[in-house]
């Protein structure tokens, strides 16, 4: 028998060295003695002021590292969500890898006329459906916008009912202000059958984003303060642009980034420690030509593993960036910007992959970019399980059987590892020219159009329970009469 | 009895070698008909493994495997069955060309052939010419096929069918031909019947000849 057989799982990818994450993690403690943030909350400014920081100017907040590192250390390492129906399938740790989409774009291609118009509530909810439907969606973020609502400042309730009622994966939803996250959070509760089971089991993580550079708002500290309160796990991520609202260089974009996150991490700290807390966000480039804020650039893919490895270092989980595109079609482009960061991403090892879907750099939530980038995620995982080696996988016994000149189409050994061992594409196209002539020469795109219509006519999730439904819609009747 | 050739059709699918070896010879013993065995338990499920098969839901090795299981179920009835039965549907004549050694595409095609109803003669890899013309002289077939994967050994399809001329039984035989490289306007060009782009479209071609 072999002894102290390593098994490697995939290339082992990583970006930084220990040494380098060191020197960006330090650089970002400096960031917040020296420069401090500025916050937009009277209550958080109160905490500040009765801790070890230092308040000037009004609202410019200094933190000492020390602070930094005893909260580091009240922080979960470890978080799990369950969905609508309380299955725990969304397991944040240490390089296990979750996919999922964006939040709310704003755009849509209409299906019928191909003409580009708003987000509704009905295209969020078929989002969600295939979302439910295709197996390498982990958890789901509404897509789109939904923008035919009576006041566009509830436009968060109706988005997160349209979205739990359409799949029973879990979610992270995205809220006006904390009023708006405190009535999402009610539904959720009522789904779950209380507090006290959501905390342990909770259905949702609220994304909530400071403004870099160094700028934390009211509504962003409203709702991280909410959810320290009731242990709402929480992203807390500034989406710096390098050139514009941040360093140019990816590395001050990562030490800023961080000062950032460690700024709300202190403060949701000096509330109530210990909320499952998450690091990580958009961070990319803007396009000097354009102003773009690129999400098909390949120093988004790099600054995110980058991240990742930060994270990892730190013992939080990542809330990373992938299978996103520039492009204004499903094309090309598309394709290769998807693919390029799905797979960077991936290896890296980053707990949730988000914006999994989305066009015209986050303005456009294309179905079709679902199915395909559903299609890539396939065959990056396939690429990550790496080579088994071992004695079955050796194989000796079947190149014995078959012999020289024979084939091993027909044995078991072949029957009962083909279907584990090779990834069977479903919109990807291998029939040879004449099959491809015979099926009507179809495009990708179109392969992906057809998935679609057939996902929305065959597939039906879970039914929400009505008492809660009613319930549910109780609450969101309470804010638009509220709502001005 | 239709529920115990149901049950074969189901077996066939999955490929249950073991159980169709129990279940065929159940079925004898019931007092159904080998005829019977294959038409309506065997040759059903076949045509369903090879639907599934064009839809994308089996793949290859279970094509096989569903084949393997016919036969191991016809190993039983076949002494039972008359010469008229074992004739099935149509017999193809199948092979390799002159200087190639590639069969599994060839054998996949007979294989499926076989599953769809027809008798086949599997003369392997690297026949001659003439090799083809005996075995169409001595098997009288409805269909010739012919294979070959390597480029350079395409034109000895073409001396084949020249050969089947010159000895007079080419009008006699559908000529199919199939392989990596061949294309229909190959097919065509060297004055061959039909082509198949794989080996479910082969059967469907096949079975087009035979019903016409």
């Amino acid at each position: 028998m072999r002894v102290n057989i390593m098994d490697q799982r995939g290339p082992g990818f990583r970006v930084l060295s220990e040494d380098q994450i060191e020197m960006i993690y330090s650089a970002a403690l400096e960031v917040l003695e020296r420069t401090g943030g500025r916050v937009f909350h009277d209550d958080a400014l109160d905490l500040f002021r009765q801790s070890d920081a230092v308040v000037s100017d009004g609202n410019r907040v200094r933190i000492p590292a020390s602070m930094v590192e005893r909260a580091l250390k009240d922080y979960p390492r470890k978080i799990t969500l369950g969905g609508r129906d309380g299955r725990r399938t969304l397991h944040l740790e240490k390089d296990q890898v979750n996919f999922g989409t964006g939040s709310d774009c704003p755009f849509i291609y209409d299906r019928k006329t191909g003409e580009r118009r708003r987000y509704t509530f009905n295209d969020v909810a078929e989002a969600a459906r295939i979302a439910d439907f295709l197996p390498n969606f982990d958890f789901f973020m509404s897509h789109g916008l939904v923008s035919d609502v009576p006041k566009p400042k509830t436009y968060d309730r109706h988005q997160f009912l349209a979205m739990v009622t359409n799949t029973t994966k879990p979610l992270i939803l995205t809220s006006v202000d904390g009023e708006g996250l405190r009535d999402l959070y009610q539904m959720a509760c009522l789904i779950r059958g209380g507090e006290e089971e959501f905390r342990v089991n909770p259905l949702f993580i609220i994304y909530i984003e400071p403004s870099s550079p160094l700028h934390h708002t009211r509504e962003a500290v409203e709702k991280l303060l909410f959810s320290a309160d009731k242990g709402i796990p929480a992203i807390y991520t500034p989406c710096p642009s390098a050139g514009a609202t941040a360093p140019a260089t990816i590395a001050g974009m990562l030490v800023q980034d961080l000062a950032e996150t460690f700024l709300g991490l202190v403060l949701s700290n000096l509330r109530k420690p210990g909320m499952p807390l998450i690091i990580g966000g958009v961070q990319t480039i803007m396009d000097m030509m354009t102003s773009t804020y690129s999400y098909g650039a390949p120093e988004l893919s790099l600054a995110s593993a980058a991240s990742t490895d930060i994270s990892k270092w730190l013992g939080l989980p990542m809330f990373s960036t992938g299978g996103c595109s520039d492009s204004k079609a499903v094309d090309e482009q598309a394709a290769v910007e998807a693919t390029f960061s799905l797979l960077a991403a991936f290896l890296s090892g980053a707990s949730l992959i988000h914006d999994v879907g989305y066009l015209d750099s986050g303005l456009n939530g294309s179905l079709e970019m679902l199915v395909l980038c559903n299609e890539i995620i396939g065959m990056v995982k396939r690429f990550g399980k790496g080579v088994q080696v071992d004695e079955d996988h050796l194989a000796l016994e079947v190149i014995d059987r078959v012999g020289p000149g024979g084939q091993f189409l027909s044995d078991d050994h072949t029957m009962e590892h083909f279907r584990k061992d090779f990834w069977l594409p479903n919109i990807m196209d291998r029939s040879n020219y004449e099959g491809w002539v015979a099926g009507g020469k179809k495009t990708l795109k179109e392969r992906c159009e057809e998935k679609v219509q057939h996902i929305l006519q065959t597939h039906q999730p879970v039914p929400i329970d009505e008492a809660v439904m009613t319930e549910m819609k109780k609450i969101i009747e309470r804010a638009e009469k509220k709502a001005r | 009895m239709s529920e115990l050739l149901g049950k074969m059709s189901e077996l066939l699918i999955a490929g249950n070698i073991g159980e169709i070896r129990k279940v065929t010879q159940e079925a004898l013993d019931w007092g159904v008909q080998a005829k019977d065995i294959l038409e309506k338990g065997l040759l059903p499920g076949m045509d369903i493994v090879g639907q599934r098969f064009k839809a994308c839901e089996m793949f290859i090795p279970e094509v096989i495997r569903s084949a393997n299981t016919m036969h191991a179920a016809m190993d039983i009835i076949s002494p039972l069955l008359s010469e008229s039965d074992t004739g099935g549907i149509g017999t193809v004549v199948i092979g390799t060309v002159e200087g190639d050694l590639h069969d599994i595409g060839k054998n996949l095609v007979a294989m499926m052939l076989e599953g769809a109803g027809f008798k086949v003669v599997n003369l392997g890899t690297d026949v001659k010419p003439q090799g083809f013309v005996e075995a169409a002289k001595k098997h009288s077939p409805d269909i010739l096929g012919m294979s070959a994967l390597l480029t350079t050994t395409m034109p000895k399809m073409s001396e084949t069918i020249k050969a089947l001329q010159e000895a007079g039984i080419r009008d006699r035989i559908k000529i199919m031909a199939g392989g990596a490289p061949v294309t229909q306007d190959f097919v065509e060009e060297i004055g061959g019947d039909a082509y198949g782009s794989n080996a479910a479209a082969a059967v469907e071609e096949a079975k087009a000849f035979v019903e016409k």
